[in-house]
């Protein structure tokens, strides 16, 4: 009974110690920002206008051509940092406020191919 | 007391805030300036040379609209930046605030930046009033000034008091204003700016998010926990809702309440980032609990 109790309290006091041993390495316990998701939010708005154009049928065409899957595309620009993705939006901003038509669409894809390509994840250019 | 409008003036269609200070610029600094005339036009007690510490960077001669934004959060503002068209400054006008304008003196290539202060518009004579500079009343021919102020992309800014709403009003950057406040440890600001933006967007999550957060920072604990209850019951797989709540019954003492809600949670968030987060409440309660950790089956009895 006596050792018991004694067991007890050491488990505890041991349970505790490694515990807060390993809390000192976290962040710890906090309330979740309203700025967090505002971030959040802003990286949503920027994934749907980036998905968007690329969901594009003369877009998602184009890709096709170029031996591109634009499903790998697609989960690709998902998996983006939130820099990246600005980076991305921007350029392509800059292409679709360029011109029209035809070019538009030759300007995306290649956006879509160097930027992809400089983050490594397909080699269309050193396949060709 | 809001500034009278004049708008039988001289000339037809005239509208301007007469009653707007003016503080004639130092040097470079308009920046400090500017700032300062709508700061004080927005009933902040402030002095220029406060203002210019906060905002004036000497070695770039100039101010950053960063550095306006975070000043007036300082003096318990709301910095909200327009919807850079023309009919923005105009709406503010109207209802009686002036507008911090950075315009282009120079040109793209040798840009001459400059704030200034619009404190009136005239549609029939196409003209701008401003306080710019070391001049208390200047006028630009409106396609002038449109011309100056396009080439700092359309920034311009007006100062809210808590609780006021934008002529114009746009969710997005009302919600990028208010969230600084929070941030930056102005909740009771930041309380009154998310009841304002509620009465616009009612049911908007992330402004009822706001207010809870600013509740909790405020020490109303009950009004929080009904905050986060209320997202929850909209949105029950709302993760940063159920951690907060868990925070604001934690506050209360009620912490087997707040595991509950964080189990919760953890069922629903597998593959969340906000996992981590999640994980990390949870010990820190169990942690100052002896109870609720005996609780779990950890204990030997």
């Amino acid at each position: 009974m006596h050792s018991i109790m004694l067991q007890n309290f050491v488990v505890r006091f041991v349970s505790l110690a490694l515990l807060s041993l390993g809390l000192a390495q976290t962040s710890g316990a906090a309330m979740i920002g309203t700025q967090q998701v505002v971030q959040s939010e802003v990286r949503d708005g920027r994934l749907t206008r980036v998905e968007t154009i690329l969901a594009r049928e003369d877009v998602v065409r184009q890709l096709v051509a170029f031996g591109v899957d634009p499903l790998a595309v697609q989960s690709r620009v998902g998996n983006m940092t939130d820099a990246e993705l600005l980076a991305l939006e921007g350029k392509l901003d800059q292409q679709i406020a360029g011109g029209g038509g035809a070019l538009v669409v030759i300007g995306v894809v290649f956006v879509v191919l160097i930027v992809l390509e400089i983050v490594g994840v397909i080699d269309v250019f050193k396949r060709v | 007391m809001p500034p009278s409008v004049s708008n039988y003036g001289p000339a037809p269609g005239l509208l301007e805030l007469v009653d707007t200070p003016f503080y004639a610029q130092q040097q470079y600094q308009c920046g400090p300036a500017a700032l300062m005339t709508v700061l004080t036009a927005s009933g902040v007690t402030t002095t220029l040379d406060a203002v210019s510490r906060q905002v004036y960077l000497p070695a770039r001669q100039g101010s950053l609209q960063s550095e306006m934004l975070a000043a007036s959060r300082a003096a318990e503002r709301v910095p909200y930046v327009l919807v850079p068209e023309f009919s923005s400054i105009t709406g503010e006008l109207a209802t009686g605030r002036p507008v911090l304008v950075l315009l282009n003196l120079g040109v793209s290539w040798a840009p001459l930046w400059h704030y200034a202060v619009v404190v009136g518009a005239d549609a029939v004579s196409e003209q701008i009033i401003l306080r710019s500079g070391t001049e208390e009343r200047r006028v630009m021919h409106t396609p002038v000034f449109l011309r100056t102020w396009r080439r700092s992309n359309f920034w311009a800014m007006s100062i809210l008091r808590p609780g006021e709403l934008p002529a114009n009003p746009d969710r997005n950057r009302y919600i990028e204003a208010v969230a600084g406040l929070e941030q930056t440890g102005h909740p009771l600001a930041a309380r009154d700016a998310w009841q304002a933006g509620l009465s616009q967007w009612p049911d908007d999550s992330v402004l009822l998010f706001g207010l809870a957060n600013a509740q909790y920072a405020l020490g109303n604990f009950s009004a929080a926990e009904l905050g986060f209850l209320v997202i929850l019951r909209n949105d029950e797989a709302s993760l940063i809702a159920r951690n907060n709540l868990a925070m604001t019954l934690v506050a209360q003492g009620r912490n087997r309440e707040a595991l509950e809600q964080i189990d919760t949670a953890l069922n629903l968030a597998v593959d969340s980032p906000l996992l981590e987060e999640l994980l990390d409440t949870q010990s820190s309660i169990l942690s100052t609990d002896i109870d609720a950790w005996n609780q779990r089956g950890i204990g030997v009895e």
